[in-house]
């Protein structure tokens, strides 16, 4: 259920970034232009463009001025010029979008189900050893930062045995069609998405598996064993379901993280997607470009809160009694 | 609450497997002087040697040692770990019991920030940030203004863990003191993003700690003393300080946690001073030379050492789980 609390908190997240992207250069000490577009930006730069550049953005104005001419802009959907890309920074981030969408959608989908599973599993057979295995693997794996996992797996399946793509998200040059394109997207993807999904399946697993402990302690659960109904009932009907919540919760979370979250294995993989955008960006010093990520990766996470919010009332109808 | 978090971490095997890990790693870096023959940022004549008994692990694409970078890396590790859990858990502490004490337009005010910037993402914001600041100290009365914080926050903190936890309180003050000490010229270079981070970290610990403040309030016993004149600062500092202890202990540590993975993951994408030895920056630079046999001696160390400086972390975080479990204790409703 969205509520008026939560639209207050997407209004204030939104204000903060704003108002960072705004005021962060023009805080800056010398030429307010060189701020806002870089150094490498302005020496090609001609005078009268700058004289032009100026003008767009009230810089020989008052503060409050420029603010107001700043969201003029962004209204127009403006997010300026990117000079390292030699186009508008809005067209560079959307032709982006879609491959870390793909990437972070599919990690994001496969880990949860994975986690769920194995922490169900892994909690039916608490103190037995494959629990104590899971249990120790995961807490290990979660100890591996994703770019490291991501070395990792690049080092061993494309540089060693040579079996997967080192880098991009398809063959360039390649002509294909049909099927064949889809398979090399595939294949592109798949050391990617296993980076994710290994660095991300913990987190679910961990949490499932404690909320299925508590549950199983629950007295319904025995009842539902004086009942004899059949263990796989008891196990995924009964306290299975009833354990999901904790990891909706964090899903949801995740959900909001989804764009920025794939930063590190988009650069690893050169994977062009938006990670890898901020991360030229930021190699470039191309602030325009920069500025606009953090606009569109902010825009993104206040989208998947705000449908988190609303799916959080459909699993659990707490959420909207409480409020 | 009756939880000892001393107790938790010496009874579980993760807790104490952990404690073992961590203190390697605390060694390692506290006698890092004495374990290496290099300077780490020192420049030999031979670029990309094998293993040998003068460079254990080799040197890398500028004839630097290896072994060397690995030992002091430790210590930006876990210094930049500490310090960033240190201060935001003294604001967390702060400003949660402050929010749950004075309550009104106050707490709401703040808790709607908290919920603000808990879904601001954090690395965007890291990056833009570092791209308009000087992550390094150099003007004189800001790193005098952190000295002077960070000897107040290192007191309060040994204070309390010396008094609570007994022998394992002073494992853990020694050496934070000790690397304080000795890593000065890494506090000059990285404050700056140690500040940064402890900004951005404090806002979940903030909201667990306000909540159980909350249902803290409630003893008859705080209304007792309410009775007697007694103020809010005296309250948050005998009663309710006190008594969230265990919970404090556990944020701070999935804090080091958390800033040890930011601090690599920005020093691999080559944010900060290029001049601070990290295994984020090692694990970098050593991606350009995959194709070449050094990355058995210069990615794997270095990913193996922070990797399990995370796991340490984490298996002492998870055996304090009772602490920070609601299930466990009755806490009034987080949100109202």
């Amino acid at each position: 259920m969205f509520t008026r609390q939560n639209l207050i908190i997407y209004l204030v997240a939104l204000l903060i970034i704003l108002t960072l992207n705004f005021l962060l250069p023009r805080m800056m000490p010398g030429n307010p232009i060189i701020a806002i577009y870089g150094d490498v930006a302005v020496v090609q730069m001609s005078p009268e463009l700058e004289a032009e550049l100026t003008e767009r953005f009230s810089l020989d104005q008052s503060l409050g001025r420029q603010f107001v001419s700043y969201w003029a802009a962004l209204f127009r959907g403006d997010l300026g010029y990117s000079y390292a890309y030699n186009a508008p920074v809005a067209e560079v981030i959307f032709g982006r979008l879609p491959w870390t969408l793909l990437l972070a959608g599919l990690a994001l989908v496969i880990s949860t189900i994975m986690g769920i599973l194995l922490g169900i599993e892994s909690g039916w057979r608490r103190g037995k050893r494959l629990d104590g295995s899971l249990l120790t693997g995961m807490i290990t794996l979660s100890g591996f930062p994703d770019f490291l996992l991501g070395i990792l797996l690049l080092l061993l399946f494309a540089v060693n045995l040579q079996l997967l793509p080192l880098f991009g998200a398809e063959s360039a040059y390649s002509d294909l069609g049909g099927f064949q394109r889809l398979a090399d997207i595939g294949k592109h993807l798949l050391l990617p998405l296993v980076t994710l999904v290994l660095a991300r399946v913990s987190g679910g697993y961990l949490l499932t598996r404690n909320a299925f402990i508590g549950e199983l302690k629950e007295p319904y659960i025995l009842l539902a064993r004086a009942k004899g109904l059949k263990q796989e009932t008891i196990r995924y009907r009964h306290a299975g379901r009833n354990s999901l919540l904790p990891v909706m919760t964090r899903t949801g979370v995740l959900l909001g993280l989804m764009v920025t979250g794939v930063l590190f294995v988009e650069i690893v993989f050169s994977y062009p997607g938006i990670g890898l955008a901020t991360y030229e960006a930021l190699t470039y010093r191309d602030y325009p470009l920069l500025q606009g990520l953090l606009l569109v990766s902010a825009i993104c996470v206040l989208t998947a809160n705000f449908i988190a919010d609303l799916f959080y009332s459909k699993v659990d109808p707490r959420v909207s009694y409480a409020r | 609450m009756h939880v000892d978090p001393k107790r938790e971490v010496v009874q579980s095997k993760g807790g104490r497997i952990g404690m073992a890990l961590l203190l390697i790693v605390v060694f390692l870096a506290m006698f890092a002087p004495l374990l290496t023959t290099y300077e780490p940022l020192e420049q030999t004549v031979q670029i990309f040697a094998a293993p040998s008994w003068e460079h254990p692990l080799g040197t890398n694409h500028v004839g630097q040692d290896i072994w060397s970078q690995l030992v002091y890396a430790a210590r930006t590790s876990l210094l930049v770990g500490l310090l960033v859990a240190v201060f935001s858990t003294v604001l967390s502490a702060l400003i949660g019991t402050s929010a749950a004490l004075i309550g009104g337009v106050y707490d709401r005010i703040v808790m709607r920030l908290v919920d603000a910037f808990i879904i601001i993402p954090i690395i965007i914001l890291l990056i833009l940030l570092s791209v308009y600041f000087n992550p390094n100290l150099s003007s004189g009365p800001l790193l005098i203004g952190i000295g002077v914080l960070i000897v107040i926050a290192v007191i309060g903190i040994s204070l309390y863990a010396v008094r609570n936890l007994g022998w394992v309180g002073m494992l853990i003050v020694c050496p934070l003191i000790a690397l304080v000490l000795l890593s000065r010229d890494i506090i000059q270079s990285t404050g700056g993003l140690i500040i940064i981070l402890a900004l951005l970290c404090w806002q979940g610990g903030a909201r667990v700690v306000r909540a159980q403040a909350l249902s803290l309030k409630e003893n008859a016993y705080i209304s007792a003393v309410q009775g007697f004149g007694a103020s809010i600062r005296y309250i948050i500092r005998r009663h309710i300080i006190p008594e969230l202890g265990p919970l404090l202990v556990a944020d701070f540590i999935f804090c080091v946690r958390r800033a040890v993975f930011l601090q690599a993951g920005l020093a691999f994408i080559g944010i900060g001073d290029p001049n601070v030895v990290s295994w984020g920056s090692m694990i970098s630079d050593a991606r350009d030379w995959i194709f070449l046999d050094v990355w058995v001696w210069w990615l794997l160390p270095a990913g193996i050492a922070l990797s399990v400086t995370i796991v340490a972390v984490t298996l002492i975080g998870y055996s304090l789980e009772p602490a920070l479990d609601p299930r466990l204790r009755g806490e009034v409703s987080a949100q109202n």
